[in-house]
């Protein structure tokens, strides 16, 4: 096999294992098996992703001042997601997406509900972009030769299972049913143009995977949230009113709380998810800027502390 | 000096035991020291322990199952609203045993098993009892309280850490504690036979972080023994400030060892009240705070966090308690811990001297 080809199938080959069509979060979205609740959480989610794709595609094309071609073909892709004027482009798209399963229109494009876990990875991403030069960048972007194929499943999948998404929202998969493929197709061709020793195949065989595990970790996040958390059953919450503050506790520990955490885990019923009590949390206090990830936070670092266990979504097996 | 709130009453019910392991720390002469307190008794403890402001209380001992009061016992200190946990080899008590503990209000369990290896178990505990730790958890999780197993790591144990996580993953437990061995009492005459070496320990720690990454739980505790640190250990976070610690006879104590110390006169209860105790006695009062502080302690920027170590240390290996805890690496005197550290080199087994059976 030439190295050419030998790249080209070291790459898919890494689609095929790493890719998130295999995360059990796509799997169970198209088996039909996510809850509502899930399908809008994921479209919230997966919306700061899609808002970091034209900053990183902006960080890519300023890497080289030198390939025209390249530069002419790339930009191709922030007008994509831009569209040409309001109301046009992937990002609108993404955005009547999340509409059309029910999420606010305006707390979506707000990014205030954006997990911690999620706005970590899609940053990861756009970090990559900027610490890396323009062949591992391009490489990393490599996983939109997988995204066609995920894109079809998934439009079969809404039609089949979801009926109550409304055709419209649909578009966005559309759309990237064909700009993706049309968009892997140079990239792949202009990384196996540069890639010149075995090192460089190396170089982008990693970038590909690190790219991968952020798509992952962006879906771990998401499943993580539908996990409903209640307090462990040996858990005592007290008033301490020696010092004036809520102790959970524990054998051979306490936890103290303040008022807000306190607030948190009067909610905790084993029932909502976590990303339910978090909604509601930032809800109840709108002053609060950071109060939607500070409760996704406070409910991990609670699990960890052994207080809170947290079950499994309703809808996973 | 406003008194400090006691967070933790530990109650030692009896220093009987059926076991008798070469590392415990209880007394020497444990078996002259008598089950002054009746359950009554230990129900006006726990009422004025939560005055003070306890939360905790660990049912300990020697082995607590062997008071034929322990239920009752442990119903004042339900009812006194402390949060009851029962420190036990697991040797005496049938699974139905457990029932009425539970009923009564018992909230935790902390299970010691000696070894992951039986034979090895029942040689440290000189007792045959393995088996009936194991069918004694399993009980205690089938009735759904929380286990935290605590097996004290020594020369030769400390390389079977990983079939000690495994046992501690079957019988799911909520939380493992590999602890140190405390060099007193037995411990400090089997102290050759028990340190393990640097090494020994390096490996363990590398075992215990590899399981943690593989799952949560439970939780794995280790820590590297203040014998071969630089820093001594933050003793009881501070001498009678946060664990108040009854012993059979009734006596109030800032913790286990303290009883050993020359001079210092501690208070009984029955005698005094608890608050009086723990607020007053001279020996409680002894080391609090930092102006019984000699130097380099006295001015060193570590004193809020570790207290100047240990007093007990101190006493054991220097003969006085009031001096830098000679684990700490600013002490003026360290030969002791480095002579200890020196004997541990190598992995060789060697010889345990058991706890004695009665008064030695
Ligand atoms: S260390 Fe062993 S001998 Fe000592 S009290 Fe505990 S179980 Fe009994
Ligand atoms: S000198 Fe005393 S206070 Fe300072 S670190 Fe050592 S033991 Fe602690």
């Amino acid at each position: 096999m030439s190295a050419r080809a030998d790249l080209e199938a070291r790459l898919r080959a890494v689609g095929e294992e790493r890719y998130h069509h295999r995360h059990p979060f796509n799997l169970r979205m198209h088996a039909g098996e996510l809850s509502a609740e899930e399908i809008r959480a994921w479209a919230r989610n997966r919306y700061y992703y899609q808002t970091r794709i034209p900053k990183k595609d902006s960080t890519i094309l300023a890497k080289d001042g030198t390939d025209t071609e390249f530069r002419r073909e790339w930009i191709g892709r922030i007008h994509d997601h831009d569209g040409e004027k309001p109301g046009e482009g992937g990002l609108e798209l993404w955005l009547e997406l999340a509409s059309a399963t029910g999420c606010d229109r305006d707390e979506v494009e707000s990014l205030r509900f954006v997990l911690p876990g999620v706005r970590e990875a899609c940053d990861a991403y756009v970090e990559f972009v900027e610490s890396h030069d323009l062949f591992d960048s391009v490489a990393s972007s490599l996983t939109e030769m997988f995204a066609g194929d995920i894109m079809k499943v998934r439009i079969a999948a809404f039609e089949a299972h979801y009926p109550w998404v409304a055709a419209e929202g649909l578009r966005y998969f559309q759309s990237r049913t064909s700009q993706a493929p049309r968009d892997a197709a140079f990239g792949l061709s202009w990384v196996l143009d540069h890639a010149d020793s075995p090192e460089d195949a190396a170089r982008c065989v990693a970038a590909l995977e690190r790219k991968c595990e952020i798509l992952w970790s962006l879906l771990d996040a998401v499943e993580a949230a539908a996990r409903r958390p209640e307090l462990v059953p040996h858990a005592e919450v007290r008033n301490d009113s020696a010092e004036d503050r809520t102790l959970v506790v524990l054998p051979e520990r306490a936890v103290a709380l303040n008022e807000s955490a306190r607030e948190l885990l009067d909610l905790c019923d084993g029932e909502k998810s976590a990303d339910a009590l978090a909604l509601e949390i930032a809800h109840r206090h709108p002053d609060a800027k950071t109060a939607y990830p500070d409760a996704h936070d406070f409910i991990a670092h609670m699990e960890r502390a052994g207080v809170l266990a947290c079950a499994a979504s309703a809808t996973a097996g | 000096m406003d008194t400090p709130r006691p967070l933790n009453l530990i109650a030692e019910l009896t220093y009987r035991c059926p076991l008798r392991c070469g590392y415990c720390s209880n007394p020497l002469d444990w078996a002259s020291v008598r089950d002054g307190l009746d359950s009554d008794a230990w129900g006006r403890v726990m009422h004025e322990a939560a005055a003070l402001g306890a939360i905790h209380v660990g049912l300990t001992g020697g082995e607590p199952t062997l008071r034929p009061d322990l239920r009752e016992i442990v119903a004042h200190a339900a009812a006194a609203n402390l949060y009851p946990h029962l420190v036990t080899a697991g040797t005496l008590i049938e699974p139905a045993g457990l029932d009425p503990l539970i009923e009564a209000g018992l909230r935790s369990v902390q299970l010691s098993i000696q070894d992951s290896d039986p034979a090895a178990s029942d040689a440290m505990a000189g007792t045959e009892s393995f088996e009936r730790k194991l069918a004694f958890a399993r009980a205690v999780r089938a009735r759904g309280l929380p286990i935290l197993l605590n097996v004290v790591v020594h020369r030769g144990n400390v390389d079977r850490v990983d079939a000690i996580i495994a046992l501690a993953r079957e019988l799911d437990v909520e939380r493992l504690e590999l602890a140190n061995v405390q060099y007193y009492g037995w411990a400090l005459l089997n102290r050759e036979a028990l340190l393990p070496s640097r090494a020994q320990l390096e490996r363990a720690r590398l075992r215990v972080e590899a399981a943690r990454a593989e799952s949560a739980r439970p939780e794995i505790l280790i820590a590297i023994p203040d014998y071969h640190r630089e820093r001594p250990k933050p003793c009881m976070g501070g001498w009678g400030q946060k664990m108040l610690l009854v012993d059979p006879s009734g006596r109030v104590l800032p913790c286990h060892a303290a009883a050993d110390l020359p001079g210092l006169e501690f208070w009984r209860f029955g005698e005094r009240s608890l608050a009086e105790c723990w607020g007053e006695a001279p020996g409680m009062n002894a080391f609090r705070g930092e102006d019984w502080m000699q130097e380099p302690c006295r001015s060193c920027s570590e004193r809020a966090r570790d207290h100047g170590g240990c007093r007990c240390q101190a006493f054991a290996l220097l003969g006085d308690a009031a001096a830098t805890d000679p684990a700490c690496g600013l002490a003026p005197d360290r030969s002791a811990i480095l002579a200890a550290r020196d004997a541990a080199e190598g992995d060789g087994i060697r010889p345990i001297r058991h706890r004695a059976t009665s008064a030695s």
